[in-house]
């Protein structure tokens, strides 16, 4: 027999508001969680995502939408940087790193990245990790095709396998498009696996430029009522399109905020035809633009935990009839006010840590959902992680709150009159 | 902290009185008065204190536990004078020197048979080795086998037998039984006076009943109308408990 055993008795006699009052404190604790986690996991993905390239010049809308496509594979890019204009691009400059991609088409909803070998040489995925293959090795030719870590893993695809590209993302308003149009004429051989990176690439799958542009020149000659078997010497300057290209100025001290990478992004801005980004800022600018949208949430989150604590209060302040006449007993028996005091204080604390313990369960559970949906719904790839200081701050924020929601209760219970409360005496 | 008056049990014994009252008064806001020139006992002495409803038999005791103050007079417990004590000292010498008994039980819901004997014992300053072992065999003398069983499970009977087991459970100097036969049949009021009789001189503890039942008149050797006690029964004109 302890004090903390009356206080289990005392739950367990109110079983059913005590759940209720349980689960509410849990869904208002996991949603804070979640979305706290999700802030984080959020951050770090965008953050890792943008790799080492300096500047991703590409012909969307908007600084912010060229580098959500391009290096985020939210969206295949609608609008294509011409032959001539790629090849005045890259003479521009003695760039350090000009890698161009090509993205439009997929594999299972995957995007297939059609690039160059500079992007398994020279671009990092994230800054200051290079690329690891788990298996196999880069493209070397033609219809080769080497598989993101989330891809194999998804896919169960081993090295050796033969794909068939599908055109565009394969997906319809609907979901998986199964009327899609497939590249069925060029089958492509796996030869590499990626270690996992933590960034969107994870998620992708890369070939060579010319085999994406094969399937589209084939494509244009089907069209034109020309059935041939497409090669290289049938591409005209009108296949030899790409959607990005990724670049990095000579830097010695790796700093992203070079006067040679300032002057290079104002020259390449005054050109009206591109849209030019520097991916960090443009990362930056994306959370500076959630920023008050995520304290709302927060905010919101936060009202819903505070309303919890209010149920707590009103659970136990309801049950005080009932209460009172225990409390009676137990003075009757020896117990002090101020252990009657605590008495009621330790029960609205328990029933907060049982809150905050079942919220983290919530939480993962909201993650899971929330990060599938953002990868199918927005090809957006987070990496569902429970943030620990949040998950700390947010069961003792939950805690305090349910012990203050216990203290007019156990004011009440320290104020109990024993002699009024054991009636029927005589 | 003993009251040196108290030294007396009427027998030449030094050993205090488990109860002495001396001169109370209580008034309630009804302008009703309670007054009591004298009530000692003895310890392991039994008392049955008989009044008809309202005569303020409930107020008595809630005055000798030590949970409503008296206008005037002195209550000892063992030697201990109640209302000397203050907040938790008067709590926790409650815990220790007084159990009681209720008309409706007042066992703790949700609480097995054992636990309400321990929730005693856990108030008190009982050694908490000798816990478990005395409150079973408190519970199993006085014929409670289900010990695990929650309160709300047992039969009527059982429950005030739990209840007895309680009161007794940190070998009070002083029992004190609240129309302790209201809520069961004549057969088994016999049964639990009985019982409660036996313990309370089994443990050494003195008890004191109070009733407005006539038929337990026959198992008191010591019998008091608490209004033969009234200093001025003329007071008496309102109603209370």
């Amino acid at each position: 027999m302890s004090d903390l055993l009356i206080v289990l008795r005392s739950l367990r006699l109110r079983l059913f508001s005590t759940i209720v009052v349980i689960v509410l404190v849990a869904v208002s604790a996991g949603l804070l969680l979640a979305i706290l986690s999700l802030r984080e996991a959020g951050e770090r993905a965008f953050t890792r995502g943008t790799g080492n390239a300096h500047l991703l010049v590409s012909k969307d809308g908007s600084p912010l939408v060229s580098v959500l496509n391009g290096i985020f594979y939210a969206n295949p890019p609608k609008a294509p940087i011409d032959e001539a204009k790629l090849n005045e691009l890259r003479d521009s400059f003695p760039w350090s790193m000009f890698v161009p991609t090509a993205i439009g088409d997929s594999y299972r909803s995957f995007p297939v990245v059609a690039t160059n070998a500079d992007f398994f040489a020279k671009f990092q995925p994230v800054a200051g990790e290079p690329w690891v293959f788990a298996e196999g090795k880069p493209f070397a030719a033609n219809f080769e095709i080497v598989l993101g870590s989330a891809v194999a893993r998804e896919t169960g695809i081993r090295l050796g396998a033969k794909l068939v590209l599908t055109h565009g993302s394969g997906k319809s308003r609907e979901g998986v498009d199964e009327h899609a149009h497939e590249h069925r004429e060029y089958e492509f051989t796996v030869v590499g696996i990626l270690e996992a990176t933590g960034a969107p690439h994870d998620r992708a799958c890369f070939t060579d430029l010319e085999s994406s542009w094969l399937l589209h020149a084939h494509d244009r000659y089907e069209r034109e009522g020309t059935t041939r078997h497409v090669t290289v010497k049938d591409l005209t300057a009108a296949d030899r399109v790409v959607t990005g290209v990724l670049m990095r100025v000579p830097s010695r001290d790796n700093m992203s905020a070079s006067p040679v990478l300032v002057a290079q992004y104002d020259r390449l801005r005054r050109d009206g035809s591109l849209t030019v980004a520097l991916p960090a800022n443009e990362v930056q600018r994306l959370f500076d633009i959630v920023a008050s949208i995520d304290v709302l949430f927060i905010a919101i989150a936060g009202a819903t935990v505070v309303s919890s604590a209010v149920a707590i209060l009103l659970s136990m302040v309801n049950s005080m009839s009932e209460r009172r006449r225990q409390v009676a007993i137990l003075r009757v028996l020896g117990a002090t006010r101020a252990r009657i005091f605590w008495l009621v204080l330790t029960e609205s604390t328990m029933i907060g840590l049982a809150g905050s313990a079942s919220g983290v369960l919530v939480a993962l559970m909201v993650l899971a959902f929330a990060t599938q949906w953002m990868r199918v719904a927005h090809g957006l790839v987070i990496v569902p992680v429970l943030d620990a200081r949040s998950a700390v701050f947010v069961a003792m924020a939950t805690t305090v709150l349910a012990a203050l929601a216990g203290l007019v209760p156990s004011i009440l219970a320290y104020r109990t009159s024993v002699a009024r409360n054991l009636r029927p005496l005589g | 902290m003993a009251n040196a008056s108290d030294n007396s049990s009427g027998t030449g014994s030094s050993t205090p009185l488990a109860l002495n009252i001396r001169e109370l008064t209580f008034r309630y806001g009804t302008g009703f008065e309670l007054r009591l020139n004298a009530l000692q006992l003895a310890r392991g002495e039994e008392m049955l204190l008989m009044g008809k409803s309202g005569c303020g038999k409930s107020t008595l005791l809630q005055l000798i536990a030590g949970l409503i103050d008296p206008g005037a007079g002195s209550i000892t417990v063992g030697g201990q004078d109640m209302h000397a004590l203050r907040g938790a000292a008067r709590d926790h010498f409650r815990g220790r020197s007084v159990g009681m008994v209720f008309q409706t039980f007042n066992l703790l819901q949700g609480f097995s048979a054992r636990e309400n004997v321990l929730v005693a014992m856990l108030m008190s300053d009982m050694p908490k080795q000798e816990w478990h072992a005395r409150a079973d065999a408190l519970l199993r003398s006085l014929g409670i086998e289900r010990l695990d069983a929650r309160a709300e499970e047992l039969s009527v009977g059982q429950q005030q037998r739990v209840a007895i087991a309680r009161a007794l459970a940190c070998r009070p100097t002083l029992v004190l039984a609240d129309e302790p036969t209201a809520s069961l049949d004549p057969d088994n009021a016999v049964i639990a006076v009985r019982i409660l009789r036996d313990a309370c001189r089994e443990q050494g503890a003195a008890l004191l009943v109070v009733s407005h039942d006539p038929s337990l008149e026959a198992h008191f050797a010591r019998r008091e109308r608490l209004d033969a006690l009234h200093a001025s029964s003329a007071a008496m004109s309102g109603a209370t408990s």
